[in-house]
């Protein structure tokens, strides 16, 4: 529980100079692409292709990419496929399960694997996004696109305040596991209102203390930050091309594979 | 999950999240513009409601969940506030742990922040006006908020899928959910209970000023709360 987040990740890594913008651009239109897809073609070649950028781009420890991110979207995909192969087909069956009447219609087969597909293109797209861009760079696209200024400095509060409180969070978790506070589910509501409660009072205490301090520090109602580092202008006209060129491809990868089915 | 509703009804959750966001944004400004000191309070509540969805709920069926935490937060806030914390903190999730998705922001939105808190704010209200207990109330307002965030979710979900019909396949993804989210709900709920009497036990004065509860309750004040100004 309270397991490290990505963040570390998304600070040191081999990516984490190259202009904010083009990631993120990169990340959003690849992201696009996979869902308008109507062929499970495209997404898998996205989904290996974002893999390949992060593990060998990005240099994120392979171990870490496939145990702690690809687990679970993986399974969570293949319980869809299964379950949508098996009751979302109105057409003819392909394959008949002997059990409950149960078969596997093409229909619902080619669904679940869209569906299933899909799923793990977007999530890789995701993955590349969380891993390669530090939040703080993030903020100043929101900036850029006109996201109101208090939800922008909302954000930043919270995103200081997220790391202090799982730090206190995973601090009482430990301390109550050490003391079998966790040692039957009783005792585990019980434990975890204890810590839910107790992180509210010390929520409550840390915001009064921070508009204290933040008051006392000529606190007018806006936080200022410094200079955006990056800009959409100097991405450069050969990353620009690139990503381009990435795009239009896998567009015109739509349109070819588009009537692409198995069954 | 990222990358599971086809577009257009990603684009049309969107489309139709944004409007109440952007209710709630008014709304925030508003209380700033009143008060200054809450914004502050509005962040420390947003990095709280995001720290109890990583909370994993122990429950009867051996699985685990993430509590949404989102019925808390609106008895607390207001759901209009919570709209907004709820989508920060659904951004954060995704770019921070890899939960959840962009593309299915809106719907998540709607379904997390905006229809569950909006329902349990309601249950709650409703719930003390008849005159039931404090507990009672938070307790059905976390069960019923958490329940109508699945169905919604499992309507977006046949919306998205309507195979063969929009009306079975709300039955079947409703069947899918009803299996874990039944009990998890409730354990959600008893978790709400426990987290809010103890905040009651402990600093009834923060609610009190959140005007969640009346100055009479509970009887007997605690000793010595700290003025804080």
């Amino acid at each position: 529980m309270f397991e490290n987040t990505l963040d570390n990740y998304a600070h040191y890594n081999n990516l984490r100079n190259v202009n904010v913008y083009f990631k993120v651009l990169f990340a959003i239109l690849t992201m696009i692409m996979c869902l308008i897809s109507t062929s499970p073609v495209i997404p898998l070649i996205i989904a290996c292709f974002m893999s390949f950028l992060i593990i060998f781009e990005a240099k994120i420890p392979w171990k870490f990419y496939l145990k702690f991110l690809l687990i679970v979207p993986f399974s969570f995909g293949l319980i869809t496929f299964v379950y949508m192969a098996i009751f979302f087909g109105v057409g003819s069956p392909v394959l008949e399960l002997g059990i409950f009447n149960l078969a596997v219609t093409s229909d619902g087969f080619n669904l679940g694997l869209l569906v299933f597909t899909r799923m793990l293109g977007g999530f890789t797209c995701l993955a590349f996004l969380a891993l390669t861009t530090p939040m703080n760079e993030f903020f100043t696209v929101l900036e850029h696109i006109k996201i109101p200024k208090i939800v922008i400095e909302l954000s930043m509060l919270m995103y200081r305040y997220i790391f202090v409180f799982l730090d206190e969070a995973r601090n009482m978790y430990h301390s109550q596991e050490t003391r079998l506070g966790y040692s039957s589910i009783k005792k585990s509501i019980k434990s975890m209102g204890m810590l839910g409660s107790n992180l509210f009072i010390r929520t409550w205490l840390k915001g009064e203390h921070a508009y204290i301090a933040m008051e006392s520090r000529c606190y007018d109602g806006s936080i200022r930050t410094m200079k955006k580092p990056d800009n959409i202008k100097n991405m450069g006209y050969f990353n620009i091309t690139l990503l381009l060129l990435f795009e239009i491809s896998l567009v015109i990868g739509l349109y070819l594979t588009g009537n692409f089915t198995i069954f | 999950m990222e990358g599971f509703l086809p577009w257009y009804w990603c684009l049309f959750w969107y489309i139709l999240a944004l409007p109440v966001v952007a209710y709630g944004v008014i709304q925030i400004k508003k209380t700033i513009e009143k008060h200054p000191e809450s914004k502050p309070l509005l962040a420390v509540s947003g990095a709280f409601i995001f720290v109890i969805s990583s909370l994993k709920l122990p429950s009867v069926t051996g699985s685990c969940s993430h509590a949404t935490g989102g019925g808390l937060g609106a008895v607390l806030f207001g759901p209009a506030a919570v709209s907004v914390l709820a989508a920060i903190v659904l951004v954060f999730q995704a770019l921070l742990l890899a939960h959840g998705g962009i593309t299915t922001l809106g719907a998540n939105i709607f379904s997390m922040g905006i229809i569950g808190p909006f329902v349990a704010w309601l249950v709650w209200k409703g719930a003390r006006k008849i005159g039931w207990s404090v507990s009672i109330a938070i307790f059905l307002a976390a069960v019923i908020g958490d329940w109508l965030t699945y169905i919604t979710t499992a309507i977006q979900l046949a919306l998205a899928f309507p195979i063969p019909t929009f009306p079975e396949a709300v039955v079947k993804f409703i069947a899918i959910f009803a299996y874990t989210q039944v009990p998890l709900a409730i354990a959600e709920g008893i978790l709400t209970v426990v987290i809010f009497e103890y905040i009651m036990k402990l600093r009834p004065d923060i609610l009190r000023s959140l005007k969640v509860i009346g100055p009479e309750e509970p009887k007997k004040p605690t000793a010595k709360t700290p003025e804080v100004a």
